[in-house]
């Protein structure tokens, strides 16, 4: 069942791939008409996942046994809502992308081969195969931006390419380091996450894994210091890239950090937790202020970006019940408000061709739908309550409080930042009337634009009036998570931290 | 003085090999056929060749599976079958076929002087086959030498370039140097072994308590800078540059594998059998080639605007990390790196063939702009043999590297890896480069035509780096049953 999770769309790559070059108009929309087979199994597989923890769905086949790789797959509470935010975004990044006209043939198949292996990332119980998807998804991607992107495209992904194939190298030593070490200790070599789990490291080598796997994961989140190359990627992307890019690839940071980091190396994460905490406030506050003095609409939505992640770093090293589970939560919400956010700004360039905030005004008068969608992913994006940033956000405060409250009360000012940076935009954009002739004769969205918000804009109300739906699913892989960290280490959550201690959304 | 017994099987595919090219040479004095009669011959030949191989493979297994291993060596000790010779002769193998493809339309264009090419082809691939295959240092000297001198005559075949000639005369006089380098080499070994042969090197090391190991220590290291040489590892790799751009492109990716899979087979022999008592010395000098290689390779692959340069460079680090496979002491690992490293790089010299045309002009950077719109199939294999050689996951390339630093690490050699994994993202970005420009530049050059025979090569090269990453397990088995002895 899971493979054909990652195959489906390998699938419809070489059924896109085989229509000739001439029958342009096929190609579009046979993609997105393919790319909605894996949502319906994503969905399937959400609906019939008990909410339990562990790995359900495995599936385990020997890669080569000398090596001990193996294609091994299932999904948990962590990475089951990270798979359907995954299939959810690619039908609507592709539909997004009818501007794309040059070579949209390579553009369709690169967009499916990026979800297969994103999927598999999500999906991958080896770390060998677990690094063999981390890896692969740069090519599609660095092709999405460097041909389909605007300007200053090849450099922004050359630069894409090699911040995070730099973070990945080391962790691929570490890999080797971790499955080395499984070896000497069980006298057979092992990549499965699992065993790899049991590894006895002494304290220092464990803390230089741990820096191997974080830098890898800190890159790709990104966390400040490491996050030049998002703007810059974000800018230049089209679309369906910069969708993708914030909506799926940085979650591949912040679920790694919380799959790998957290259970690999217990000991020392409960040693990062105020490096790692330090890091992520840093790029709240950091990235919030940024955003406020960025001219440019899509900048300054990528700069959010980078202060939004930092919530859900903040959560995941927070350590406790109430900040795992707003670290998963913001995962999936953070991909579908910056996800729509990135789809508004698309839009609206493709009418303009300038994404400069100060050529906008007015606009609310001339597209009163589209303001209506953006003000409103703008309120989820900021953390109205009713909507799905407060939940998340909400519970990642919380949880960070009991074991870092400075650090907490400083993200708080993050949320206030964000409300700022947000709501200007908006204000510059689209009150006051409109002063320019170009932006009077705008049109409003089409049934196809529509069409896009409209099932994440249900999303944004759903999660955020019913999280239950989500959270009752997540919350036993989160709690397995801390009571893998308690058993193998000294550390305790302290009170109330833990699910039961006082009130903590237990997700009904 | 007794007769050596004679077992023709253990050298048969090289006979065949010298065969062919005598027939190639003679058919030609006396009938001057069509050059593809010629080619025919050569096929004849390798067919031949790979066939005995095969009976060779089979007779190795036996002899692991319980039969004895001294049936493996023969002539006095002269040269063995291993598993190893024989997987390493496999490779030499088809690097000939697929280079003689790739270069093809480079030998017909030669017009009459086609067949010298021909049989220079053939007499280089006897010449490197016999020496994976020598278990006695002289022997090995001898193949390294009609491998080496037939490969200087094809650098300088395109004599009415100036560059060729450069190509070739910088190719011999380093070369030679080198050559002479490593038989000083071995007469230092022989002067503190008082043996030839690398299984009595091995029984004499571990039969003696060698006091002072200095004599054969300065030859082991003489030897190493002489192949090291051969296979282009840094500090040793200065001609390569110039003899990758001078040569005739078709030619030139077959010759580059044929000295790295020949002089690797080799130095593994030598270290790992002959002398791997003595591995506390030669490790950390092994270890520093290895590290500076990727590093050198890496770096100043970086700024080449000739994108034959550039795969110079790209495989002195190639070296290195092939190295870091000797340094864990895994012969399964070097050998699958080098069995697909050798297949992508006459891959990807056919592209380079193809783009710079009939005329064999320069192979600037700037000539690959846009090269997605002039020819598709050129453009998506340059990519994926790129990606292969970068070692990005799902080709075999990744699949290569992951085995031979894997191997450095449990062997304790953490450092390296990680000098390695560190030069290889560096390596990321000079492949990226090319390959940017095929995808994301414009080019308004007349589409190219390519020959069916490149065509062929590619299909190899690239089928082999995806099926290889993906299903890596058959090769990788191969591989690793193919022991020294």
């Amino acid at each position: 069942m899971l493979t054909w999770l990652i195959l489906l769309p390998v699938v419809g790559a070489i059924a896109v791939g085989v229509i000739p070059r001439a029958r342009k108009e096929l190609h579009l929309p046979l993609g997105i008409t393919l790319s909605v087979l894996p949502l319906g199994l994503a969905m399937y597989l959400f609906y019939v996942f008990e909410p339990v923890p562990g790995y359900q769905f495995t599936e385990l086949h020997s890669w080569y046994e000398p090596w001990g790789i193996a294609w091994s797959l299932g999904v948990d509470g962590i990475s089951m809502p990270m798979v359907v935010l995954t299939t959810l975004l690619v039908p609507i990044a592709l539909g997004a992308s009818a501007s794309i006209t040059d070579r949209a043939k390579e553009f369709v198949v690169y967009t499916l081969l990026l979800e297969a292996g994103m999927i598999g990332v999500f999906l991958s119980l080896d770390l060998f195969l677990f690094f063999v998807f981390f890896e692969v998804i740069l090519i599609p991607m660095y092709f999405i931006i460097g041909i389909w992107g605007s300007e200053r495209r090849v450099y922004a992904a050359m630069k894409f390419f090699i911040y995070t194939a730099f973070g990945s190298a080391l962790m691929l030593a570490g890999i080797i380091a971790l499955a080395v070490t499984h070896g000497q200790q069980f006298g057979t070599v092992s990549f499965a996450l699992a065993d790899l789990m049991n590894v006895e490291l002494g304290g220092g080598s464990e803390r230089w894994l741990f820096a191997a796997f974080a830098l890898a994961f800190a890159i790709k989140v990104p966390l400040f210091p490491l996050h030049t190359w998002l703007p810059d990627a974000h800018t230049e992307a089209p679309t369906a890239g910069s969708v993708l890019l914030a909506g799926v690839l940085l979650k591949l940071g912040t679920y790694g950090l919380m799959r790998f980091n957290l259970s690999l190396f217990p000991e020392a994460s409960v040693d990062a937790v105020w490096i790692m905490g330090i890091l992520a406030v840093i790029g709240i506050v950091y990235g919030a202020a940024v955003a406020i003095v960025q001219p440019d609409l899509k900048k300054l939505v990528a700069y959010s970006s980078v202060s939004h992640l930092g919530f859900i770093v903040l959560g995941t090293f927070a350590l406790t019940s109430g900040g795992l589970q707003g670290a998963v939560i913001q995962n999936v919400n953070h991909g579908i408000t910056t996800g729509a956010l990135f789809l508004l700004v698309g839009m609206i360039y493709e009418r303009r061709h300038t994404k400069k905030i100060a050529d906008f005004g007015g606009l609310q008068k001339v597209m009163p739908v589209y303001a209506g969608f953006f003000l409103f992913m703008i309120f989820a994006s900021i953390g109205l309550p009713g909507l799905n940033g407060f939940v998340g956000e909400f519970l990642v405060l919380i949880g960070s409080y009991t074991t870092l409250p400075a650090l907490a009360i400083i993200a708080a000012a993050g949320v206030i930042l964000a409300a700022i940076y947000l709501l200007w935009a908006y204000e510059r954009v689209f009150t006051g009337v409109p002063d320019r002739e170009e932006n009077e004769v705008l049109s409003d969205l089409s049934v196809r634009e529509l069409s896009l918000l409209a099932p994440l804009a249900a999303l944004v109300l759903v999660l955020g009036l019913y999280p239950g739906i989500l959270l009752d699913k997540i919350v036993p892989s989160t709690e397995a998570v801390l009571d893998h960290i308690e058993a193998t280490t000294d550390y305790q959550v302290p009170t109330p931290g833990r699910l039961g201690d006082v009130f903590v959304a237990e997700g009904d | 003085m007794t007769t050596p017994e004679i077992s023709w099987i253990a050298i048969l595919p090289e006979l065949f090999l010298a065969l062919g090219a005598a027939a190639v040479l003679l058919v030609e004095v006396q009938w001057k056929p069509a050059i593809r009669v010629l080619g025919a011959l050569a096929a004849a030949a390798l067919a031949l060749a790979s066939t005995s191989s095969v009976v060779q493979w089979a007779q190795a297994s036996d002899a692991f599976g319980g039969g004895s291993a001294g049936d493996l060596i023969s002539f006095s000790g002269l040269v063995v079958m291993d598993g190893f010779a024989v997987f390493g002769r496999f490779a030499l193998l088809a690097v000939t076929g697929f280079g003689l493809l790739a270069g093809w339309r480079y030998i017909e264009s030669l017009g009459r002087r086609g067949a010298e090419a021909i049989a220079l082809v053939l007499l280089a691939s006897a010449g490197f086959s016999i020496m994976v295959a020598a278990n006695n240092l002289v022997m090995m000297f001898l193949g390294l030498e009609v491998g080496s001198i037939a490969l200087y005559v094809l650098a300088g075949m395109s004599r009415e370039r100036a560059r060729s000639d450069e190509a070739a005369i910088k190719y011999f006089l380093l070369g030679s140097f080198a050559s002479a380098i490593f038989v000083y080499g071995v007469a230092l070994i022989y002067a503190g072994t008082g043996q030839f042969e690398i299984l009595g090197i091995r029984a004499f090391m571990s039969g003696f308590v060698v006091l002072s190991p200095a004599v054969i220590l300065i030859g082991l290291g003489l030897v190493i800078v002489g192949l090291g040489f051969k296979v282009s590892a840094a500090p040793f790799h200065s001609w390569a540059p110039d003899v990758y751009q001078g040569a005739p492109a078709g030619l030139v990716g077959y010759m580059a594998a044929m000295a790295k899979v020949a002089g690797f087979v080799a130095i593994s022999r030598i270290l790992l059998t002959g002398l791997d008592s003595l591995d506390s010395n030669w490790l950390p000098v092994v270890a520093a080639i290895s590290a500076l290689s990727m590093l050198v390779g890496s770096i100043l692959a970086l700024v080449q605007g000739d994108v034959r340069r550039m795969l110079a460079y790209s495989g002195v680090a190639h070296a290195g990390f092939i190295l870091t496979g000797l340094v864990g002491g895994t012969t399964g690992g070097v050998l699958f790196y080098l069995a697909v490293y050798a297949l992508q790089l006459v891959g990807a010299f056919a592209v380079v063939a193809a783009v710079s045309g009939p005329d064999n002009s320069e192979s600037a950077l700037d000539s690959y702009r846009g090269l997605i719109r002039r020819s598709p199939l050129l453009a998506w294999s340059f990519t994926i043999l790129l990606l292969g050689m970068a070692g990005l996951p799902l080709t075999s390339g990744f699949i290569a590297k992951f085995g031979v630093f894997a191997q450095a690490w449990s062997s304790g050699f953490e450092w390296l890896v990680v000098v390695a994994v560190l030069a290889s993202v560096i390596a990321f970005a000079f492949y990226l480069r090319i390959i940017v420009m095929m995808y994301m530049d414009e080019s308004d050059d007349p589409e190219i035509e390519v020959p069916g025979t490149v065509r062929w090569v590619l299909a190899a090269a690239v089928g082999t780096t995806i099926l290889w990453g993906i299903l890596p397990g058959s090769l990788l088995r191969l591989a690793a049953d193919a022991l020294p002895l």
